[in-house]
């Protein structure tokens, strides 16, 4: 008995000090490549910030954050959640049929009210008397394909489709269900794949009176996709790539973001050795950006409002028109929008994933 | 600070324990209670300096308690040193629930005092209150090394979740103990073993309780599963704290009493109060049933005293209705119990312990039902009376979701694989190779627990808003 309590003094003391040495020289890092977020640093120290408790706390933070081998700990959670307690997600990220995806559960409906409130708002405040061709068309979330094959919770999306569209009545509707499938989505990210979209796209702009080409040059990145769910799920998961999509129409684009008023390329390769490769399609999240067609013979123009699934699509549906406008409301208040935009006589797509709609990210 | 915290087991705890076991044993208490003080003022800056005076407070008021025993003065300066610790009790933790309720019975608008609620202030005011009625009864010296009487209400083992530690129970480790490998070992385990209790089974069964509180997918097994899972929730969580507060003290070569010894396998809900927050249990045993008269008086008088007890038992875990309703409960059932149930139940050998988990399961939903009108739609809903559905989708997905994890969590409230894990342990005897085992054992918990800990966000202590 003493032998094992001594065994266990030198053991454990001997891990305390190592972690303690470790903890106190180990380097902070800045950014967390496997949870994309920046890394928390060492609070400031000031009487206010101690007498407030704030340095506790922020020290806290400080500390899980830069705690030596976050990545190895996070994975042994990870492991010991899915194999010895036999969980059905971690952090809310289930892996089926290698596919990793974020529950969507319960349905929102605040968020589905605010989102269809936000859009008849720019409908009646710039669309009503335009003459524009108004379209709304949603994306479903991996979920739609995955979470009945594992019995995961999710929402009933032929109720949340049919609640939506019943709120934008007034929109015709582009049911561009058909044409998914899980193997249009990355394994590891929440995005569709470019590679994968010609049909949803040619549905689209059919259906829309547009046409494209459908016939693409493959351009596949080298370096290997680890999209968002990869660090998140904190297990080993089968890489994606990143494939752009090329042709001659496409090569001849000029597109403009007035964020930061320059000209950007379509797919941005300094993005792709970024923590977020999936940016190289139109430099990621920008507020409002222009895609000129100067190859194509019509003036018909497209308003895209659109989530991040629009980045990779837009180039594809840009064949159709001599310009494309993509509007993120996300990170630009609609309101102010007639400043930059002609709402007369355009087609105009809302094109929003399942997810976004039900997380409360429009209002 | 929390002990399920990366701040306190890789740097508050090896810089303590060092510094603790290097310096001589002349300033081992006064650096243990530095560490306390500074444990404290980490969650609570400003309320560290209140909890100094009010050691302070009572140091002198036991001296003077002492020097004057048996005198009317003696009296006067007991009666008014507990009922100051009551009323410090009264302010931080009752004066919004006083005043909310003023104003509802009178229809007044008086504005609420907003006062914040040091954490752990129910335990230390405890422990100080049994310090003045031992010096006062005599079952006790009052301390005269202010260093160690602070110690003794602040040590940062038990300061903020008990156990409540009585001063003659401690009184000579204080001044001399003696710090052994066995102990020291003993107390890692079952500190690590405390941790990983509440990090491994607490916390995700209180994530899964907020889960179904926050749903919309409600049914009657749902709900009854909830009740379930919060009861071991609270159970690891507390247990957990305590094992680890015991752990920690044998580390520092003290010897805390044992507050928790298997509840759920109780045959009567007096034995489970005989198994449940044992401190707390004798405490009111010691220090408010039995000066009121215990039970050797008439049966008025005896259900008057269980009553009071419950009342205030229940009063002390939280300033809500749901805690006194939840206190008197158990005082109802005790007395139930006493009269007319306790000779069925000693000859019963199943129905004995579904009655007790049945009501059990019933008062921790009453515990945690802060919001009076959830409180009665849950109770409805789980008897059939709200017209949920018996079983629903989201219920079925979180069985399978938490259903190793609940089944593991039973079978760690129940003794079996303790005996089990002995007998194994008894036939191993002096077995080199499987101390090792159990050595790396603890080390192999401590990594899952710290990877928990890394990963999660989800950690409160229950008991600490008592």
């Amino acid at each position: 008995m003493n032998r094992k309590n001594k065994m266990i003094t030198y053991i454990v003391s001997l891990f305390f000090a190592c972690m303690f040495l470790c903890s106190v020289m180990h380097q902070d890092q800045e950014f967390s490549v496997s949870e994309r977020r920046p890394l928390k640093d060492f609070p400031s120290v000031t009487l206010s910030q101690i007498q407030s408790g704030r340095f506790m706390t922020e020290f806290e933070d400080y500390v899980l954050d830069q705690f030596p081998f976050r990545d190895s700990f996070r994975s042994i959670k990870a492991w010991i959640e899915q194999y010895v307690f036999r969980k059905k997600n971690n952090n809310d990220i289930y892996v089926e049929s290698g596919y990793a995806a974020e529950m969507v559960y319960p349905m929102n409906e605040v968020s589905m009210k605010n989102a269809s409130k936000v859009f008849r708002s720019i409908y009646d405040t710039y669309l009503k008397d335009s003459g524009s061709n108004v379209y709304f068309s949603m994306i479903p979330d991996k979920n739609y394909f995955l979470a009945g094959e594992d019995g995961q919770l999710t929402i009933d999306y032929s109720i949340f489709m049919d609640q939506m569209k019943d709120e934008m009545s007034y929109m015709t509707y582009i049911d561009i269900t058909d044409t998914l499938s899980i193997e249009d989505y990355y394994r590891t990210d929440s995005h569709w794949r470019q590679e994968t979209l010609p049909d949803t796209a040619e549905g689209i702009s059919r259906q829309m009176g547009s046409s494209i080409t459908g016939k693409y040059d493959v351009l596949e990145l080298e370096r290997p996709f680890r999209g968002v769910y990869s660090g998140q799920w904190a297990l080993p998961l089968e890489e994606d790539s990143i494939v752009c999509l090329t042709n001659s129409i496409i090569d001849r684009y000029h597109v403009y973001d007035f964020e930061n008023d320059r000209q950007i390329p379509v797919y941005n390769m300094d993005k792709a050795e970024g923590n977020d490769m999936y940016e190289t399609y139109l430099s990621g999240s920008l507020s409002l950006i222009t895609i000129s067609n100067p190859e194509i013979n019509t003036k018909k123009e497209l308003i895209l409002f659109r989530d991040s699934f629009g980045s990779s699509i837009a180039p594809l549906l840009a064949e159709g028109y001599s310009k494309v406008t993509l509007i993120d409301i996300r990170y630009i208040p609609w309101q102010r929008l007639d400043q930059f935009v002609d709402f007369n006589h355009k087609d105009v797509l809302f094109l929003y994933s399942t997810a976004l709609l039900n997380h409360n990210e429009i209002r | 600070m929390l002990f399920s915290s990366i701040t306190f087991l890789y740097y508050f705890l090896p810089v303590v324990l060092f510094l603790y076991y290097l310096l001589p044993g002349s300033l081992k208490n006064l650096w243990l209670l530095l560490a306390s003080l500074f444990f404290y003022g980490w969650g609570e800056p400003v309320f560290v300096l209140w909890m100094i005076l009010a050691i302070v407070l009572a140091y002198i008021a036991g001296i003077l308690i002492e020097t004057y025993k048996k005198s009317t003065k003696g009296r006067w300066i007991f009666i008014l040193a507990v009922a100051g610790s009551v009323g410090y009790l009264g302010v931080f933790k009752y004066a919004d629930f006083f005043m909310l309720n003023l104003n509802q019975l009178t229809g007044m608008n008086l504005p609420l005092p907003g006062i914040g609620l040091p954490i752990g202030i129910s335990f230390y005011t405890f422990q100080i209150i049994s310090y003045l009625v031992d010096v006062y009864r005599g079952d006790a010296g009052a301390k005269k090394n202010i260093i160690s009487f602070a110690l003794y209400i602040s040590m940062f083992p038990q300061l903020i979740a008990g156990p409540i530690v009585r001063y003659t129970d401690i009184e000579k480790q204080l001044d001399h103990r003696q710090i052994h490998f066995y102990h020291f070992g003993n107390g890692i385990s079952r500190f690590v073993l405390g941790l990983s209790k509440k990090v491994l089974l607490a916390n995700p069964l209180g994530e899964f309780c907020e889960i179904v509180k926050g749903s919309s997918d409600l049914s009657v097994a749902y709900l009854w599963l909830y009740g379930i899972c919060y009861a071991l929730h609270i159970y690891f969580d507390f247990s957990g704290y305590s094992d680890m507060a015991i752990g920690l003290g044998k580390m520092l070569g003290f010897h805390f009493i044992e507050n928790f010894n298997y509840p759920y396998i109780s045959g009567s809900i007096s034995e489970f109060w005989r198994r449940w927050h044992m401190s707390l249990g004798s405490w009111f045993r010691d220090y408010v049933y039995i000066p009121l008269g215990g039970n050797r008086v008439p049966m008025g008088r005896f259900c008057f005293n269980i009553f009071i007890v419950w009342f205030l038992t229940g009063f002390w875990h939280g300033a809500g209705w749901n805690f006194i309703l939840w206190g008197l409960y158990f005082g109802v059932l005790l007395v139930i119990e006493k009269f007319w149930l306790g000779g069925y139940l000693k000859r019963a050998r199943i129905w004995n312990h579904i009655y007790v988990l049945f009501f059990i399961v019933i008062s921790f939903v009453i515990f945690d039902g802060t919001d009076s009108g959830r409180l009665v739609y849950y109770l409805k809903a789980m008897f059939g009376g709200a017209g949920l559905p018996v079983i629903s989708k989201e219920l079925l997905y979180y069985l399978r979701h938490y259903g190793l994890l609940i089944l593991t969590a039973c079978g760690a409230s129940l003794p079996y694989g303790k005996k089990i894990y002995m007998r194994v342990k008894e036939s191993f005897r002096d077995n080199k190779l499987f101390e090792v085992a159990e050595s790396m054992g603890i080390l192999i918990l401590l990594l899952i627990v710290t990877a928990y800990l890394v990963d999660g966000s989800f950690n409160p202590f229950l008991y600490f808003r008592f």
